[in-house]
């Protein structure tokens, strides 16, 4: 699986746009900052409806409406963040495939996505016996506070994807190159 | 200052003022004094735990980091809620006065978050942002941010939303999204920087 992973992105990092992104000084900075910068727009506004749901914010305002309305501009915002996480990962192929941090944020998006599904379906089923109380119920809450702490742990593992400690080309324990899924003889980040 | 002086935009007149009084020191040798004298102040912050701790622990450093970026999209996400519905884009069938004073008490708190995690990264690296011309342009445009929110937009906003013109408060609120976004912007160049 690896190997595959490994090959994959070897042929992504052969093509002349990911080389050209890469050493396109302003154009790779420009998806870069604008990855971040979405982040005000899609976890934002993420994180307000969680904190509503656990009654930190617009409490006396209907958990419905904050969940209906914020959705439109944290789906934009996420689109956005999704097609430049693309185009960082196809810039920098090789080195983010097997970089621990990152296989740990793909996991935690997953988990982001499967969390965010459960919620909107128990809200959607249960929200018109609540929707005036300052706080959701015990369910929704558990999944509010489960999306603030995968996406503070996606943040925090998309910052530190950025730092070389787990890097392939250094010794690493076996454990590391295991998760990184390190192969031998690679010659290329 | 009695309002009468400068008729009803005293504290923006004032603010832009401050602003552009700023900008003249920054950008003239005015500045050189008040410049050298702060260095000892920097080179202080890198001898603070805080300092030691980002210098020597990389993984502290980057979480700092991360906290940083959760302060500032919670923040984000309350100026665009809050200035899209003066906008009248978002939450439109909520009341100004409601989203506009339920979202900035989540505001102060991502504010407090982004100084105090601010202040941390600052010490980390003091030295290497006393040099960085965009760090100043960043600790300006953080100025003018706070002091347009607290002193021009939120006396404003205090006011009977109906009563006031609204293309002012269109312009408000574009003001305050191209503020924050400039803050945020100049911070993720000082990540280029150096």
């Amino acid at each position: 699986m690896d190997e595959l992973i490994y090959n994959i992105a070897v042929w992504i990092d052969d093509t002349p746009y990911s080389a050209m992104l890469h050493e396109s000084y302003y154009m790779y900075n420009w998806v870069e900052s604008t990855h971040v910068l979405t982040l005000m727009m899609s976890l934002g506004m993420l994180f307000l409806i969680d904190l509503r749901m656990l009654g930190y914010a617009f409490p006396d305002v209907p958990a419905s409406k904050i969940a209906d309305r914020l959705n439109i501009p944290m789906l934009i915002g996420f689109t956005v963040m999704f097609v430049t996480g693309i185009l960082l990962f196809y810039a920098v192929p090789v080195r983010s495939a097997q970089s621990v941090w990152f296989r740990i944020k793909m996991i935690l998006l997953v988990a982001c996505a499967i969390n965010a599904y459960l919620f909107h379906k128990r809200m959607n089923e249960s929200v018109s016996s609540w929707d005036n109380e300052a706080r959701a119920p015990k369910r929704i809450r558990t999944g509010a506070m489960l999306s603030l702490v995968f996406w503070t742990i996606v943040v925090i593992c998309g910052r530190f994807i950025a730092y070389d400690w787990f890097d392939c080309d250094y010794d690493q324990s076996a454990f590391i190159d295991f998760v990184a899924g390190c192969i031998d003889g690679q010659a290329r980040f | 200052m009695p309002p009468a002086i400068l008729g009803p935009y005293t504290r923006t007149i004032l603010t832009a003022a401050i602003i552009a009084a700023a900008l003249g020191f920054s950008f003239t040798y005015a500045r050189l004094s008040v410049y050298t004298e702060l260095m000892p102040f920097f080179e202080w912050m890198e001898t603070t735990w805080f300092g030691y701790v980002g210098k020597t622990w990389g993984a502290a450093f980057a979480t700092i980091q991360a906290g940083h970026l959760i302060g500032l999209a919670v923040l984000g996400g309350c100026v665009i809620v809050s200035d899209g519905r003066l906008l009248g884009v978002l939450l439109t069938d909520v009341p100004h006065r409601k989203v506009i004073d339920r979202a900035d008490r989540v505001f102060f708190w991502a504010l407090i978050t982004l100084l105090a995690t601010g202040v941390f990264m600052a010490c980390g690296v003091a030295m290497k942002i006393y040099y960085l011309p965009v760090y100043w342009y960043k600790m300006l445009a953080l100025g003018a941010g706070i002091l347009f929110h607290y002193y021009v937009r939120r006396p404003l906003v205090a006011h009977e939303i109906e009563s006031i013109n609204p293309i002012i408060l269109k312009m408000t609120a574009i003001a305050s999204i191209l503020v924050w976004f400039l803050v945020a912007a100049t911070g993720r160049w000082i990540g280029f920087s150096g």
